[in-house]
């Protein structure tokens, strides 16, 4: 069938055929809400409304922004509140920055919590590529993870890695994370500047401050946290596309 | 017309006690004793000296030449079950001779007693030297005329207990077994209580619990020999697959899994490479036990081809894992334990793991731990936090509206520039490309931390490498600049240089 005269439904239809139908950007019913195996709630109550109940299961998620807009909290709450079900969570950490007291602090639950530290050459001189090499290290441990599949909440943390790094990861990586993850119970979430996965992401969450320079609050001599707001980018129950929620963060006192 | 055999009939217990009694210290005087002896009894002289160090060990591989079922009492007393034994030896008096000839030809000196029940067996041994053969149902009259001081000897919890008996038994003027046997068990009980009962079944030959036997901890190794060198890992899972299954089919039948794998390689260079693996959980699957062993000798290679292969398996008691209906499914501690060899091979050992809070005021200390391949279910979890007070649930509920801002730790504190004005930071730049920097929007600070200074070198004057990396002594602030970002940065005391700590995001 000539590809120009295919009609939406008749492509949809050949996508279900060599089932691709979930992998690719077919819309999907909204999932109920109080379906625990098929939602991971984060437990921030205004962020669960936007998402229609959390994080979908099954599906590669991403949490996206600008650094300082609160995606690490946002991170280190969903972890807690994984842990907090029972549930064992997995963190590849491609730069290894994981500040274990705000993980601590934050309620997780450090035994229930597998951390993968990434290899950072702070210097890399000649070998420029061995970052990249990281990257793609830390790609394969994510691969080995959601292979096993005996996580509820897997994160692959790369907030900080450098763009160019990211961008040089073939597509197909994505599309097969996303295919390895589909009809499992687990959460995978993508933490970073910018979106990764694009067509292969389940929902896709955008963090930011509500305007620029306000959202970082100042509690004379203390600094008291960020306010962020989150707006859905992209979500295969497209009622969620667009759904947006405020919240903020609280800084821990200097001891 | 055909004739109808009836089954046999089921043999009577018999027993066969085995005692080995001690031995003059003086090796000259006790194994002339022995010659008398042997010759006195029609024994063929000994292969080897008697010593009574061995004697358990002589004693226990003796009762396994006759029987798998056997218990050792005491290092110089071994019961064994000797029923069945008709058909391949003959009656209980071939029986008693030939397990004496085994024990001499092993040179041990045993007393051998058979009978009806454990019990008079037992005594019998212990009173008689040589061979003596009970009918079964005689036990009690082969008792009767023995000396109740004989009690002292029977193995038992409180040695006391007998010798207090006895002594009460002597002062009531018994003194054979018989007699003993021979008091209302009423009248006994009464006076002596429980003990009273016990030592009464013993005098009249009465068992008081069936045989336990000891069995013999079982060796799970399985070998084998290459007529090719193995070059490579991915023949040699076939071979670690030949091996674990029948491995692991012993294992299933004992109930045992494995709690440590030994794969010992020998290669064609002669040497022999061990390796060892213990494993979090016992375990008893074989694909499992193979990947494990595997991605142990991907990271660890032999240096050269192999040509045999041995796998070993120190056995632990099984451990059945049962989930539940109603809940989510845990993974089993096989898959995690596969996952992090996997996870372990791939970024190193070091690398991964539980993150733990150390007791420190150090900024960003933590440590690395084992990650458990057991966890608690949600159910449990959920019961122990049902036992929270209810301050704390209200803490966590208030906590709920808000979020922790969490830091982004550089592991390398990234050395950065800061222009100061009035003590202030007001920009800071670094010369990496990912930290630009701007102007300072706002700050607070500074946070004088400091720490581990009191392990300086010898007077305080000189540092060692190692404490310059884990003291501390630095002034604080958190920054957010014209970029958009919150920064910790650090001013080092020390040195007054300055560095980006981690990122508030």
């Amino acid at each position: 069938m000539p590809l120009r005269h295919a009609s939406r439904a008749d492509l949809e239809s050949l996508l279900r055929a060599r089932q691709l139908d979930r992998t690719l950007t077919t819309s999907l019913p909204p999932l109920d809400p109080h379906d625990e195996y098929a939602i991971g709630p984060t437990s921030v109550t205004a962020l669960d409304a936007a998402l229609g109940g959390g994080f979908p299961r099954g599906q590669l998620s991403e949490i996206v922004g600008a650094r300082s807009s609160g995606r690490a909290s946002a991170m280190l709450r969903m972890m807690a509140a994984a842990t907090g079900r029972g549930e064992l969570v997995a963190l590849v950490d491609v730069l290894d920055m994981l500040d274990v007291e705000s993980a601590a602090h934050a309620g997780v639950d450090l035994s229930r919590l597998l951390w993968i530290r990434g290899h950072v050459v702070t210097h890399p001189g000649l070998c420029a590529d061995m970052n990249q090499r990281a990257m793609e290290q830390a790609v394969r441990a994510l691969t080995l993870v959601l292979q096993a599949g005996t996580m509820g909440l897997v994160v692959f943390d790369a907030g900080e890695a450098p763009l160019e790094a990211l961008r040089r990861l073939p597509f197909t990586t994505w599309l097969r994370l996303q295919r390895m993850v589909e009809g499992r119970e687990t959460i995978c979430v993508l933490v970073g500047r910018e979106p990764m996965a694009r067509s292969s992401a389940g929902l896709t969450l955008h963090v930011t401050h509500p305007a620029h320079g306000v959202g970082i609050r100042f509690n004379g001599r203390l600094f008291d946290g960020l306010a962020c707001a989150a707006r859905v980018l992209r979500a295969r129950a497209r009622d969620r596309e667009d759904a947006s929620a405020t919240f903020s963060t609280l800084a821990r006192e200097h001891v | 017309m055909s004739e109808q055999s009836a089954p046999p009939p089921c043999p009577r217990p018999c027993f066969a006690c085995l005692y080995q009694p001690p031995m003059l210290n003086d090796s000259a005087s006790s194994a002339l004793r022995l010659a008398e002896y042997n010759l006195a009894q029609g024994i063929p002289s000994l292969s080897r000296g008697a010593g009574s160090a061995r004697s358990a060990l002589d004693l226990v591989s003796i009762a396994q030449e006759f029987s798998p079922r056997y218990q050792r009492h005491r290092d110089d007393l071994v019961t064994v079950d000797v029923r069945g034994l008709e058909r391949l030896l003959g009656p209980p008096r071939v029986i008693a001779p030939e397990i004496r000839r085994e024990a001499a030809d092993r040179g041990a000196r045993v007393h051998v007693a058979i009978a009806g029940t454990q019990t008079a067996a037992m005594v019998l041994a212990l009173a008689n030297p040589g061979i003596i053969v009970i009918d079964p149902g005689d036990e009690s009259a082969a008792l009767s005329q023995l000396s109740i001081s004989l009690l002292d000897k029977i193995p038992q919890d409180d040695p006391n207990d007998s010798t207090n008996a006895i002594a009460v038994f002597k002062r009531w003027g018994l003194r054979t077994l018989g007699e003993l046997g021979a008091l209302p068990a009423a009248d006994l009980a009464a006076r002596l209580g429980r003990r009273g009962v016990i030592w009464q079944a013993i005098a009249r030959g009465e068992d008081l619990g069936p045989l336990v036997p000891d069995l013999p901890e079982e060796r799970f190794e399985s070998t084998l020999e290459l007529e090719w060198p193995i070059e490579e890992l991915e023949p040699l899972s076939f071979v670690l697959t030949r091996l674990l299954e029948p491995l692991s089919i012993r294992l299933e039948r004992r109930d045992r899994g494995a709690a440590v794998l030994h794969v010992t390689l020998r290669l064609v260079t002669a040497e022999v490479y061990a390796r060892r693996l213990e494993l979090p959980t016992p375990m008893r699957d074989v694909r499992t036990l193979r990947t494990l062993a595997l991605l142990d000798l991907e990271s660890h290679p032999p240096s050269a081809g192999i040509d045999r292969v041995t796998v070993a398996i120190d056995p632990t008691p099984g451990q059945v894992l049962q989930h539940k209906l109603f809940t989510r499914a845990h993974a089993t501690p096989e898959q995690l334990s596969t996952l992090l060899a996997r996870l372990g091979a791939l970024m190193g050992q070091d690398r991964i793991g539980a993150p733990a809070t150390i007791d420190s005021y150090r900024p960003g200390a933590f440590e690395m731990k084992v990650f458990a391949t057991e966890h608690r279910g949600a159910e449990d979890l959920a019961v122990s936090r049902g036992r929270e007070s209810t301050l704390e649930a209200e803490v966590r509920s208030a906590e709920g509206c808000q979020l922790v801002s969490a830091l982004r730790r550089c592991r390398q504190p990234v050395p950065a520039r800061v222009a100061v004005v009035d003590g202030r930071p007001v920009r800071v730049t670094s010369d990496r490309r990912s930290f630009p920097g701007g102007s300072v929007l706002a700050c607070t600070g500074p946070w004088r931390t400091s720490g581990n200074w009191w392990n300086t070198g010898s007077g305080g004057s000189v540092r060692s490498e190692q404490t310059c990396l884990t003291c501390w002594n630095r002034d604080e602030w958190d920054v957010s600049l014209s970029d958009g970002a919150v920064y910790r940065i650090f001013q080092d005391r020390e040195t007054d240089r300055w560095f980006i700590d981690a990122i508030v995001d």
